[in-house]
């Protein structure tokens, strides 16, 4: 019984879905928004990266927001996982050599990839949260590669809330500059040059600090152990 | 030069990034930020009331940035979140002492600033952002007791998965209306959905009530609740009653009536849902035996006598539930807060090195004479959720009553029903009363003295009875806030361009 109606609200939920998602026309350029930020986007933020210029200038408040709810993900995960007890150090093995040389190799290739990626946001695809996460990728390697090496969780805590102190902060410069939150308040340079685009590029570059900070602090957090 | 309605959100959320470095002095940032917000907040309600502030956020004209839109409505939830956040973080200090305390405040911050964020923004996405920041410190609090007994972890799992569903119907409503109309913004979607055929508006309205209703624990989405709001320490228990299901109805609303114009249909289903929600809960509530448990079905009930007052959709109606949310904030969280106090006491006295946030019933009997001015602070809190005079529950359940008379015919026979409810609720409340004051206990040396608990059920208890006595303080600024729901047209025209 409690199967079928199950089934019953599924379908009526995927027929009204379906329905919906009919009427939307495909294809078409009619949105007023997306069409500005197209044609005026470069000009606007001085990022040639369009998607970087919606993400961090015309709604950099939403990115505010995600950053905030990563933030408050990994503090989360660490009250969840608290136990008041003091951690064990795990026995560990070391691995073969040719694991471990190969990561110790890979390893700065990887941060710099992530680095090259957060810091040029706002000239090719990519970003601070997908740059941030590939440098995290790096740390993951070496935890998993090279047993017994881990991250200092104070630092990685003090490095997630500046990076949150900033944003803020830059935001708040802009209120004072130019009287609106997180207004570009920094010359925007010549478009496609590395110092171009304001405060984007400092903004990402922050973002991907947070995030390969926020990420390694989960990471830290799941291979703890404790009495 | 008027200060930037923006900072309400800014400032606690600076605060919330600073306060994981500050170590032991974590706990004082909370009261701080929630003390910048509510002087902030009140120093706004004039210039707020004169006109709405649309503050738009990276120097872009709307639909094109994202902007706030700092209403009378907007203003007035965000004083109602920053006095009562404020209230209950004095309380939490000395309160919360055990494990990771430093997190607690953090997270207690957050939930602050997202449900600021949610009641200021005037952008469909935005809200949502800042609604999942309220729901993730939610999540994470109320397994703030996880290591003493498993119910916290329960309870979070089980609150984590109905909000993580209700998020992804609200996320995939927010996509359609961007799909159909490529707009986040408002008042811009409501230009748009004014037009539109209501065919196209049936599923994503339908995905936007579901979503929110979890938060808002309405029936039948709100299996979550007893469990979170009963095994969360006090004042995460005492902040989820008074604010964060509010926010729920808030998003609700602002749905409903300001980008889907509260079609007639509509509102008569959630006026009907908010029936059920009401007998509901306090049905449920009548059975309990554990007294947390009972405030969070109680909790339901209030939720329901509120969305049934909206659904009414007069001006009158709105009014009325407005003031309902108000006293409902201010009383429920007086009733967590002495209910914390009053079980951490016997806690620490009959098992100290126990970690226990729920009690039954008779436990609390005899407590009257050992701790008298908590005693009085739960019967003030009972009494007012009852709605006796003089009381600002009285103000508030006359205010409902009226309206729904003004509006005549069947409704004046619904509200017959919703007063059923009320005497169930009176019931349970005076049964509990009674008990604390004329029953005798096994309760033996126990005091009350701590100031920072005592301080700020004396203030919410002076605020109770003012209000009660003088409910014309509230009157201007929630006619306003009626209004602005109401004004569809108005809340379009704000934008420019």
């Amino acid at each position: 019984m409690r199967k079928l109606v199950s089934i019953i609200l599924l379908g009526a939920l995927a027929f009204g879905l379906v329905q919906a998602v009919k009427k939307i026309p495909f294809g078409v350029q009619k949105t007023k928004v997306g069409k500005y930020y197209v044609e005026r986007g470069i000009e606007d933020t001085g990022s040639s990266n369009i998607v970087t210029s919606v993400v961090l200038n015309y709604r950099g408040f939403d990115t505010l927001g995600e950053v905030t709810i990563l933030f408050a993900g990994a503090i989360a995960l660490g009250a969840v996982l608290f136990t008041g007890k003091k951690r064990i150090e795990r026995e560990v093995y070391p691995a073969s050599p040719i694991l471990s040389t190969a990561c110790k190799f890979l390893f700065p290739l990887i941060l710099l990839f992530g680095a090259y990626i957060f810091i040029h946001g706002h000239l090719t695809p990519g970003g601070g949260f997908q740059g941030g996460a590939i440098a995290a990728s790096a740390l993951l390697l070496i935890f998993l590669g090279c047993p017994g090496r881990k991250t200092d969780g104070r630092k990685t805590r003090l490095m997630e809330s500046l990076g949150g102190i900033i944003f803020v902060l830059a935001g708040l410069l802009g209120l004072a500059y130019g009287g609106f939150f997180l207004f570009n308040f920094l010359p925007k340079g010549t478009v496609n040059n590395l110092f171009s685009a304001g405060i984007i590029p400092v903004l990402y570059i922050v973002i991907g600090f947070k995030v390969a900070s926020e990420i390694a602090g989960i990471l830290d957090n799941l291979f703890g152990e404790t009495e | 030069m008027v200060v930037s309605p923006v900072l309400l959100i800014a400032v606690p959320l600076l605060l919330a990034f600073i306060a994981p470095l500050c170590g032991k002095a974590a706990k004082y940032i909370p009261p701080a930020g929630a003390l910048f917000n509510l002087i902030l907040s009140v120093i706004l309600i004039p210039t707020v009331l004169k006109s709405p502030m649309i503050v738009s956020i990276g120097g872009f004209p709307p639909p094109f940035c994202i902007n706030l839109f700092v209403g009378p409505l907007g203003i007035f939830f965000a004083a109602l979140i920053s006095l009562a956040g404020f209230l209950i973080s004095i309380y939490a200090l000395s309160y919360i002492r055990e494990r990771a305390v430093g997190k607690y405040h953090t997270l207690y911050l957050l939930l602050l600033t997202g449900a600021t964020g949610v009641v200021l923004t005037g952008d469909i996405f935005n809200l949502f952002v800042f609604y999942e920041i309220l729901c993730i410190s939610s999540y994470a609090l109320t397994a703030h007791n996880a290591h003493w007994h498993r119910h916290g972890t329960e309870a979070a799992v089980k609150y984590l998965i109905q909000g993580s569903v209700g998020s992804a119907f609200i996320l995939l409503a927010i996509g359609m209306l961007y799909g159909f109309f490529g707009t986040l913004n408002m008042a811009d979607l409501a230009k748009h959905i004014a037009r539109a055929h209501s065919s196209v508006l049936f599923i994503p309205l339908t995905f936007f009530i579901a979503g929110f209703g979890v938060e808002a624990a309405i029936f039948p989405l709100n299996a979550w609740l007893p469990d979170a709001h009963s095994v969360s320490p006090a004042p995460i228990s005492a902040i989820f009653s008074g604010i964060a299901i509010e926010i729920g109805v808030y998003a609700i609303m602002r749905v409903v009536f300001t980008l889907f114009g509260a079609p007639l249909s509509v509102m008569s289903v959630l006026l009907i849902v908010g029936l059920l929600t009401l007998l509901v809960g306090e049905i449920c509530a009548f059975r309990q035996n554990n007294i947390k448990r009972m405030s969070a079905y109680s909790s339901i009930g209030q939720i329901g006598l509120i969305v049934f007052a909206f659904g009414l959709a007069t001006k009158s109606g709105i009014t009325a539930g407005l003031f309902q949310i108000t006293s409902h904030a201010l009383s429920k969280i007086l009733l967590f807060l002495t209910i914390g106090y009053m079980i951490y006491s016997i806690r620490m006295k009959n098992y100290p090195d126990k970690y226990v946030t729920e009690i039954e019933i008779n436990s609390l009997n005899g407590l009257g004479k050992k701790m008298p001015l908590t005693s009085l602070g739960f019967a003030i809190a009972a009494f007012s959720l009852i709605g006796f005079p003089p009381f600002i529950g009285f103000s508030s359940k006359l205010l409902i009553v009226k309206a729904a008379l003004l509006k005549g015919g069947i409704y004046a026979v619904l509200m017959g029903i919703a007063l059923i409810a009320t005497v169930i609720e009176g019931a349970y409340f005076l049964k509990v009363v009674q008990g604390i004051y004329f029953r005798k206990g096994e309760v033996e040396g126990i005091k009350e003295n701590n100031v920072f608990i005592l301080v700020p059920f004396f203030i919410l208890a002076a605020l109770i009875i003012f209000a009660g006595i003088y409910p014309g303080i509230l009157t201007k600024i929630l006619n306003s806030s009626s209004g602005e729901l109401l004004n569809r047209i108005g809340y379009i025209g704000r934008l420019p361009g």
